[in-house]
Parts: C-alpha cells; structure tokens; sequence
C-alpha cells in the first residue's frame, strides 16, 4: 500500500502537468480553426442598429415614479451602472446582449461595472452584493432565476438604489422592490411565427413543431402562440407533430430525420429556436430534399439562421431582440430625472423574411 | 471474597451454515471485572461466536443470558445499546467525523435548544481521551490518527456508552508496542470498574499478560476453559491444536511419502530478513531444489505474510529475496513470477481463482503472454497447454470451458496449480493447499507436491493441518509473531517439538512452572 | 423470436431469465421491427433504416468503449465531455486540414484517458469518483477552447459525416468496424483476456502476475479515443461544432446499451454483440416514440422501463 500511495504520487503529477500543458498548447495560438484564414465573421456591435428599439407600451399598463419608488433624482451621466448578466457569454444571444449594454453605456458616458454569474445562482447572488459595495447607482440585472432575491433586493432597497431586469422576471412587486422589467414577449414571437407560417404555406397542410427544452417558460409560450395563431387564423393548417430538440441543433436534426421519414408530406416545420432550425436544414440536406419544399420557419434571429432566409432553406427568422442596452439606459434616464416608466416594458422584435433578410444580414446578432 | 454475579452466560449455542456447523453447543460464562481470552485456530467459531453475541448471527439454538435477563439481539446496534460493545481489527468507526463526534455518535450532548453543544463535546472528548494515553485535537477528523489512537477512541467510546462487556477482536494486530502497553493498562481499569472483557488473539504472550480465564474452541466445539494460569503454554497450544503431548504419531495419515531428493546444492530461494511493519520481523527462510519446507506457526504468526512478501505480493520495508541467485526486486508480483516464484494463495476464492471466467481462461491466465505473438492470443498453443494440465492434475471439469466458479473446491485448487506449473516455476509457495477441500482432492495434491519436489522444485508448504506439515516437509521453520523462533530438522520435525516450539519452550518439560510465573 | 419467449414461458423462471439476459435485447429489437412495420408508415424502406443506423452509429461506438470499461468493473462518466472536447478541437485545428486536426483530438483524448487510468490505476479512485472528475473537467475545457457552437465547412469533414460507400454511410461503416475490432480484441488477444479478468477478480489477476495498471489505462485511453471518434463523426454529421451540448448525457445512453446488452455491471464479462444490440434497441425505442408524435416523457419512461427489466434479468446472473 504505502509503495503504491508513493508511486501514485509520482505518476498523478506528469498527469496534471501533461493535461495543463495540452490545454496550453491550444492556448499558445498554435490552433488554427477554418475562419482564421478566412473572413474575421462576427462583429455584432459594428452590426447592431441603434435606432431600432422602440417601445411598445401597452395600453393601460402601469408605471412607476421615482417618487412612488422612494430614490432620488440622478443625472445619468456621470452615474455608476452595474450591469449582472446570467449566463457566460458563450451563445450569441448573450454576447449581444452584453454588448449591446456595454455600447450603450460608452455611448452615454456612464461608467459601466459587469459581472457574469456563470450559470451559477449563488454566484449572481453574490455578484450583486458585490457591485452595490462598490457603489454602483443603479443596476441592470439579466436574472439566472425569477426567485431568491430577496436579500439582494433588501440590500439595494436599503442603498436606494434602482433596478431594471431584462429579458427574465424577477418574482418580486415592480416599482417597490425593482422598477421595470424588460423582455420580449415570446407569446407573441410564437403568433409571429404562426403568420409566418400560414404566409409561407398557404395555410394549408400538415406542420410540425420543433420543443424547446421541457419545462422552460419561452417554450411554453411561443408554442401557446403559435397554436392560438393557427387555430384562429388557419384552420387547415394543422399542427401533427410536436417533439423536443431541446434547443440544440443535434437535436433538432435528429428529430426532424425521423420525422421526415415518417411524415414524407409535411408541409412546414417551426422550430422554436434558430439551432433547432438549423438542425432541421441539416436534417432536410441530408434527406436530399430542395430549399423551400419544407418550410422552416425559427424563431431568435441568429445570424446563421438568417442567413438560411437568404440561402432559401429557411422561409423565415422572428426575432428574438437581445439589444436591451438603449433600451434599458433610455428607461433608467427617464426614471431618474422624474418622469414615469411603464412597469412592463417589451422590447420590439423584428422580423426576417425573404423580402428582407440579405439587406438586413448586418442586424442578424 | 464470593464472586460477582455472571454478567453473561451463554449455554449450547449452535449455529450452521450450508455445509458447515460453525459452532456446536458451546457454553461461555462472563463475570464481571473478568478479562476472557477467547482462542482458537481458523475455523474454530471465534468469530461466529461473536456475532452470535453481538447480534450479526441469529443462533440456531442456545441461549444468551445477559445480566439476568435472556435476550435475543437483532442488530449490532440493539447488542451495543443493551451494553455489549466489539471493537474489531479493523476500526469501525467514521473516519471523516471529528474524533470528539466519533466518541459522542448516537448520544451527542445536546444545549438547551437541542442543538449540538460542540464546545461541551470537544471538552469531554478531551479528557476522556487522556485517560486512555490519547492527546490530540479532537476536533481533527478521525482518520488522521494512527491505527493505535483510532482504537483507543474507539475503546473509549465503548467505555463512555456504558457497556458491560467489551469484546476486543485482536485489537493489538496494528499496534505499536507502546500503544499495546497503553491498551493493557486501559483493560485493567476496565476490569477494575467491573467490566468484562473478551479479549481475542493469537499472541500468547498477551493472552497470559492480561486474561485471566481462558476459553479454547476447536472445530466449533468448546474443548477447555478455566482459569489461564493453570494451562501452561504447551497445554494450551496442543489444545488449539487438538494434540495430544507425547501421542504416538501414527505414519500414513496422509499422502506424502517424505523422501524427497533435497540435495546440497545452492538453495533455490533465500529470503533474508525479510520486515514488514506490523506483520513480519526479519524473517528468513530459504529453500534447496526438491526441498519442502514447512512454515509452522499459529495463526496470525506470520506465515502467510511471509509467502506474500517473498512472491511480492506484501511490500517489504527491508529485506532481499534471491532466486537462484539472482536478487528479486522487491514488491512486484510479475518480476518475482518472472523469476520463477508461484504462489498459491490461502484464500482460494477471492485472490486465486477467477470464478466467472473458464478452466481453460484460469489455467492460461498467467502464461497468455509466451503463448502469443503480438498480443494475439494463440488458441492452438492454449487448448495444448490445458488439455495436458487437465490430463495430468486428473481436474474433473464437464469441459475446459466450464466456468472454474462452479468446480469442487479441489479442482479449483488443481487449476490454480496448473496455472502456475504452466509457467515452469523453480519455487512454488503453497499457502493452505489442501484447506477446504474433499479427503480424495487432498490426497491427490499431497502426492501431487511430493511429485513436484521430486523433479527439483523448491516447495514452500503452509498448513494448519498438522499432520500434512510434519509428514509433508523436509524440514520446518516455526514462526512467532511474525519473527522465526525455531527450525526443525531431520528427526526433530515432529509434532511435539513443533509445538513446543511454537508455546516458545525449550524442547524439555517446566512448562508449568514457567507460564505460571508469567500469570 | 417472440414465439421462442411463449414457449420458454412454461419452464421454470431461472432459465426464462437466462434466456433474456442472453437473448432478451435480440428479442426486444426484433419485436420493435415487427411493430414497427405493422404501425408505422413508411417504417420498411432504405432509407428509414439508413437513418435509424446513423443516428445510432454514435452511440454505438462510445458503448464499445464503455463495454470494455465495465468489464473491468469499472465506469467511465466523461465520455460525453471527450465528445465535446473531440468537437472544439477539430474546430480549432481544421485550419490545418482534416487529418493533422483528427491527431490532435486523438492527443487529447489519449490524455483524458490517461489521466481516468492513472487516477483509476494508480491513485486508487473508484472509477465513477475519477470520471466525474474528468466529466466536468473535460467539458470545462471544452467549452474554454471553443465557447460556442461554429459552424464547419471543411469538405472532407462534410463527406465523413454524409458521404458513403455503394450506399451505405461512412459512419455506419466505421462504426461496424469498430464494433468488430473490439470484439475481436476481446475474444482474441492477451490484453481482452487480462481486462475480463482483472474486473471479475481483481485480487486474483494480481497475485497472478497480470500487469494490472497497465491494462486499466490502456482500457481507459480506449475508451476515451472511442468517444473522442463518436465526437469527431457527431461533429461531422452535424458539420458544426457545437461543444455546449454534444455529448451531453451520452454517458448514459452508453451505459444503458451495455447493460441492456447483456454486459454485467459487476464485471468480468464484456458482450459486445449486446452492445450494440442494446444501442440498437434504444434507438429503435426513440424513433419508435417520436414518429407517432409521443410525448417525451414517454421516451424516458420506455427506458427507464428496459432498464429495469435488463437489470432484472441480470440480477440472477449476477449470484454465482
């Protein structure tokens, strides 16, 4: 035994050192992907539109004032704005999201402090506390979860300091424990894509959905609005299949091989987000089927997945906006000189479609 | 003074297991402040007796009469909450739990709120340590303290939970000296506080160091109890035994015909001081061509330690093994077979065969690699190999394919031997060859050695039948506690002189009055 | 084969349990075809089951590697991470060309593999306490070096993971050939002989001289090339890299198809036809449950119920 502990020891480190020197290597830029050599592809800041949120208020819906929040006035200019994102930024919704705040906050002059929960609750919990120690203003928060907030609210109620919450919710009262809440509202992206769809069949014919992930609200939702579209607008058009792809391209591909095999008619598949949908792409290649005799439409608005719209596989992208940047300091502004803001506020998603995708490739995140 | 009431009597406990009755009416009385030696070679029910009375085993009849009243344990945990606490060899106790939480388990004290009270825990648990010789954090986790500490907490907490009885099932095995004297003083204040102790162990010299009676079990079977110092050390290593002194050694009893061809030439194997913490202490033995060398020795002496130390299966912390002369590396099991060594290990069942796997798989499985080429396996080289083992070693299989699990246990044996005389080995270590098995299986492996030693093999033969380790062995080398304490030769490999030289006397009488003085 | 099942009924229930340890996922797999036909449309054409076979080739080739691994009563968890690690790799190195990017994934996964060994081996770890390591540590990697799914557009990539041979693809045909070699290192060579007998009695292949580490982390590296090869074809198939989730749970569906493969947990034994029958039996299941439109809790469901009656037919077995 106590050989064996002894050797152990010896062997366990040429183990540690040859995993971290492997890893090194990589590192050291002597890896060389395809799009090195190639165009440099991603630049979705340069590509972001900045005139393109606007807000949709709905109407009756209720608002906040400083006043009835109990802060003080700021200038925004000159404030600190702490900024928790969720998740790393390791898809491209979450990269322009990000950025979309960072450019803005350049944009307007304020000082911008960022943390990154990486998928860890307990860890955005504390980024927070954090960024209020340090003395941030006001604060931008990209939820991991809708509950468990509340000493992160206590702590910043008790600093007076104002939050906005973006693309998730935070389980809470709005305008007492935060101010307003920013999103896209996926019911509607699901009655979009249903449009779409109809458009793009004719309204006749045997459709499929491709799921999201069991048990996710955005999967939820956007299958609610597509199925209440459909129902409602195009009764011929049915729904015979509905299966998850769990978000994943892998997924959306293996699903849509079976199902194009099974159901040779198919007319139309709406996949609920763009990997998904490309999945399906794949899945429609490989069965040696033509761009355009199944109708893909996706929801997200990836660059990839519009640039299916252009190449004709894909019918059309309803955009899922991560741009909360303009939006979010535009309602922080307002906030803080006085003025009222809506509690509930939607972020306009655009859409692509054959008419318009190759021009607005560029907005494509 | 009248003696104390019986804290335990137990009277005609049985039990049996498929094929085997393990213990066989067997009567044990405990009186308080009584520190017990409880002996007996493998096999003789120690350990079943044990979990008969700490609630492992249901006995099939009997009874246990425990302070008065007749009880019938369902689990350990009911015998050591009703007063009977074990501490075996191994500790049992959770290693990743503070020591002061080990002490407490199961009765923590608790403030007012019926919270952990860690602070009056950390303190109790310190001094009651101390009184057992044991000055540590107790705070650290169990795990870091030597085996000797852990046993001591665990003792302690037998102790502090109150119990009447304390079974200790060879608590010295990993102890150093010191610590061991530490573990007699803690077991005379038990036996000062009224405690009865079962103390269980192979070391003589701590059996008449400490216990005051004696119970012997052979064969399941009770067959002496009394006070110890009135059994002198050869009595009671005849009766561990089941010899008589001075008995007339009837010739025959087994196969061997004990005129083997050792002859003067340069031993085949010489291991010289060989040292294993704990288990051996410069132990040598060495070994000529055609030679069968017996190990003698109790239980626990070390005899099987020193066959795993030579093949290189127990590391060695000093010592050298040479095989016709050419030094071993130490502590590797495929360089000492490459030199020629086979072992055939005591436990046939889990470290010999492999059950799930075909005689023919068992009897290549060492020598796979010289009958391939390139990795592959030649099936033709294999299916020669075997069919002349199974031939010659007479192993009854329905073929070679059967799985080697469902064999006797005396063919199982010949496979293992097959597998090892297939790689044409100069020294066989066989440890227990013949346990287990069936008289006719016996027979054929005694003759078999004799065979084997015939044509110049080095024979190292380990046996707790005596009979097979006199008449089987050229000469005997008798092993104490793990250190060499005798080598019989020539007329002396007799049982006598083996047993007298095991209870550590000089080959002439005085027994009596020497154990005595030791009491 | 069904017939077989009712007349075996009447026996007594140890040899109807043998039956089905041994014959039980041939039967299973047969009696899905036979439904199949029945009910599904369009189930008996080409190129339904040219489908059926690429999208279980995968998978099959990561549980030849884990068959190997539970033969020595042992389990590999971080197969699905050294997929991942296969599908960032050859995104980072396909600037190179196809075959230089494959040998750097092979590196890695040789690494991975040695690192399971030696802890395995070496240090002593239980097998499912090391690979987890490695599971999230591998996948940690993953994700470091390729933070998001890319897509590929190498050709030669493309052809490995849609091209074929008189009609059948590459993959099923790399993955046959696997399946095949490994069967064949298992009944033929030294190194299957000293695995089987290393996971059926540890103690006994060391007393018996069997150089035991050795062959431990040569059954881990396997492993982790099988799943390192199952990476590259995923990725291929996919032509994108897409380290956030291939791979993930694979682990499972790996070890699912050796124990529904007849393939005892306990060691000892590796049967690599059920193997890849049991793969074949799951995948069969899947697309069984979603071309009539089920919903997916039932797939879990379905499989969560072979398991149980695989393990229930090993369970006898398992005693000897």
């Amino acid at each position: 035994m106590q050989r064996s502990t002894h050797r152990s020891h010896l062997l366990a480190r040429p183990v540690v050192v040859a995993l971290a020197a492997a890893v090194a290597l990589t590192a050291s830029s002597c890896a060389k992907s395809e799009d090195d050599a190639a165009d440099g592809k991603k630049s979705p800041s340069a590509a972001a539109d900045a005139g393109q949120k606007v807000v949709t208020p709905k109407p009756g819906s209720k608002t906040c004032t400083i006043d009835a929040y109990g802060g003080e006035k700021l200038d925004l200019k000159g404030a600190t704005v702490g900024f928790s994102q969720s998740e790393k930024e390791a898809n491209p919704f979450r990269i322009a999201e990000t950025q979309s705040i960072k450019d803005e906050a350049a944009e307007r002059g304020v000082k911008l402090l960022t943390a990154n929960a990486q998928s860890q609750f307990s860890k955005q919990i504390s980024d927070v506390q954090t960024l209020l120690a340090k003395g941030v203003d006001l604060l931008v928060i990209a939820p991991l979860n809708s509950d468990g907030w509340d000493p992160v609210l206590q702590a910043a109620a008790a600093k007076k300091v104002p939050i906005v919450t973006i693309d998730r919710k935070i389980n809470a009262t709005a305008c007492k424990d935060y101010v307003s809440f920013i999103a896209s509202d996926f019911v509607e992206q699901g009655r979009r894509a249903a449009d779409q769809m109809i458009e793009a069949t004719g309204g006749k014919g045997e459709v499929a959905i491709l799921l999201g992930s069991a048990g996710n609200n955005v999967t939820t939702e956007r299958t609610k609005g597509f199925k209440e579209r459909v129902a409602e607008k195009a009764p011929d058009l049915k729904v015979v299949f509905e299966q998850t792809g769990d978000f994943t391209r892998e997924k959306g591909q293996q699903v849509t091989e079976q199902l194009i095999q099974s159901k040779p008619g198919i007319k139309g598949v709406y996949a609920e987000n763009d990997e998904m949908g490309l999945g399906a792409v794949a899945a429609l290649k490989g069965a040696g089927k033509k761009a355009g005799d199944v109708k893909i439409i996706t929801v997200d608005g990836t660059r990839n997945a519009v640039q299916g719209v252009v190449d004709g596989w894909i019918s059309g992208v309803i955009e899922s906006n991560p741009r909360f940047g303009p939006l979010a300091f535009q309602t922080l502004d307002t906030f803080t000189q006085g003025k009222e803001v809506a509690q509930d506020i939607v972020i306009q998603d655009s859409a692509y479609s054959a008419d318009n995708a190759e021009q607005d490739l560029g907005k494509a995140y | 003074m009248a003696p104390p009431a019986e804290v335990l009597a137990v009277r005609g406990l049985s039990k049996s297991f498929p094929g085997v009755r393990a213990l066989d009416d067997v009567d044990l009385t405990l009186h308080p402040g009584e520190v017990h030696a409880l002996i007996g070679e493998n096999g003789a029910g120690k350990s079943t007796l044990i979990k008969l009375l700490t609630g492992v085993y249901r006995p099939d009849a009997g009874d246990i009469v425990f302070q008065g009243r007749t009880v019938s344990f369902g689990t350990p945990l009911e015998a050591q909450k009703a007063g009977i606490s074990t501490i075996y060899q191994e500790v049992n106790l959770i290693p990743l739990l503070s020591v002061a939480r080990n002490l407490f388990l199961g009765r923590e004290p608790r403030n007012r709120f019926g919270l952990l009270d860690s602070a009056r825990m950390n303190r109790e648990a310190e001094e009651a340590l101390r009184e057992y010789g044991v000055r540590v954090d107790v705070r650290r986790p169990l795990r870091t303290l030597g085996v000797g500490a852990q046993q001591m907490v665990a003792l302690a907490r037998a102790v502090a939970s109150e119990a009447r009885i304390v079974i200790m099932d060879e608590p010295t095995s990993s102890l150093e000296p010191r610590e061991v004297e530490t573990l007699f003083s803690v077991i005379r204040r038990l036996r000062d506080e009224g405690i009865a102790v079962v103390y269980v162990s192979h070391r003589l010299d701590e059996l008449y160091a400490v216990c005051d009676t004696v119970t012997v079990l052979r064969d399941g079977r009770r067959v002496h109890h009394g006070r110890l110092a009135e059994l002198d050390r050869l009595s009671l290593v005849s009766t561990m035994l089941g010899r008589e002194l001075g008995e007339v050694r009837q010739e025959g009893l087994t196969k061997f015909t004990g005129d083997h061809h050792a002859t003067d030439s340069r031993p085949v194997l010489e291991a010289v001081g060989l040292t294993v913490p704990h288990k051996l202490n410069e132990v040598s033995v060495s070994i000529r061509p055609g030679e069968v060398v017996g190990l003698g020795g109790l239980l626990g002496s070390g005899r099987t330690e020193t066959a795993k130390a030579i093949s290189g299966a127990l590391a060695t912390s000093s010592g050298r093994v040479t095989v016709a002369g050419v030094p071993l590396r130490g502590g590797s099991t495929p360089a000492a077979i490459r030199a020629g060594i086979s072992l055939l290990p005591e436990d046939r069942k889990s470290e010999g065969i492999v059950p799930g796997l075909s005689v023919r798989e068992n009897i290549s499985l060492a020598v796979l690699p010289r009958l391939s080429r390139f990795g592959l396996v030649s099936e033709a080289r294999v299916d020669s190999i075997v069919d002349t083992f199974i031939e010659r070693l007479r192993i009854k299989a329905s073929s070679p394919q059967q799985k080697v699990g469902e064999l006797s246990g005396g063919n199982q044996q010949k496979v293992l031997l097959a597998r090892w005389l297939a790689m044409n080995p100069k020294v066989l270590l066989l440890d227990e060859p013949t346990r287990g098995i069936d008289v006719g299986a016996k027979a054929e492996v005694q003759k078999l050695v004799d065979e084997l030693a015939a044509d110049g093999l080095g024979v190292l033969l380990i046996s707790s039948d005596l009979e097979e380790l006199i008449e089987g062995s050229d000469r005997v080398v008798v092993l104490k506690d793990g250190a060499v304490v005798g080598e019989l030769t020539g007329d002396e490999v007799t049982e006598d002189k083996l047993m007298r030289t095991i209870a550590g006397h000089a080959p002439e009488k005085d027994a009596v009055e020497e154990a005595a003085s030791d009491g | 084969m069904a017939e077989a099942t009712l007349k075996t009924v009447p026996l007594d229930k140890a040899r109807v349990m043998q039956w089905l340890q041994t014959y039980g996922v041939y039967a299973g797999v047969a009696l899905l075809l036979v439904v199949n036909i029945a009910i599904t449309p369009h189930f008996l054409s080409a190129e339904n089951f040219r489908t059926q076979a690429v999208q279980v080739a995968p998978v099959i080739i990561v549980a030849l590697g884990m068959a190997l691994v539970i033969g020595t009563e042992g389990v590999d968890l971080s197969v699905g991470a050294v997929m991942a690690l296969a599908a960032s790799v050859t995104a980072l190195y396909l600037g190179y060309g196809l075959l230089p990017a494959l040998l750097v994934v092979a590196v890695f996964a040789a690494v991975v593999g040695l690192a399971n060994g030696a802890l395995v081996a070496f240090v002593g770890v239980q097998p499912i306490v090391a690979t987890l390591a490695l599971m999230v540590g591998g996948r940690g990697v993953a994700l470091v070096l390729l933070p998001q799914l890319e897509d590929l557009r190498n050709p030669s990539l493309a052809s490995l993971g849609s091209g074929d041979v008189l009609g059948i693809p590459y993959l099923i045909l790399i993955a046959t050939v696997l399946a095949l070699l490994v069967a064949f290192v298992v009944r033929r060579t030294t190194f299957g002989r000293q695995l089987l007998a290393i996971g059926d009695s540890r103690p006994a292949a060391e007393l018996a001289g069997l150089p035991v580490r050795r062959v431990l982390i040569l059954v881990y590296v396997g492993c982790a090339l099988l799943a390192a090869v199952a990476g590259v074809l995923a990725t291929a198939r996919l032509q994108a890299s897409d380290p956030t989730s291939l791979g993930n749970l694979m682990e499972l569906s790996a070890i699912t198809a050796v124990v529904v493969g007849g393939t005892p947990l306990t060691g000892g034994r590796v049967n690599i036809a059920g193997t890849v029958a049991g793969a074949v039996l799951i995948q069969l299941l899947t697309a069984t449950l979603i071309k009539h439109d089920l919903p997916p809790s039932w797939t879990q469901i379905a499989q969560a119920i072979v398991i149980v009656a695989a393990v229930y037919a090993a369970r006898g077995r398992g005693k000897r």
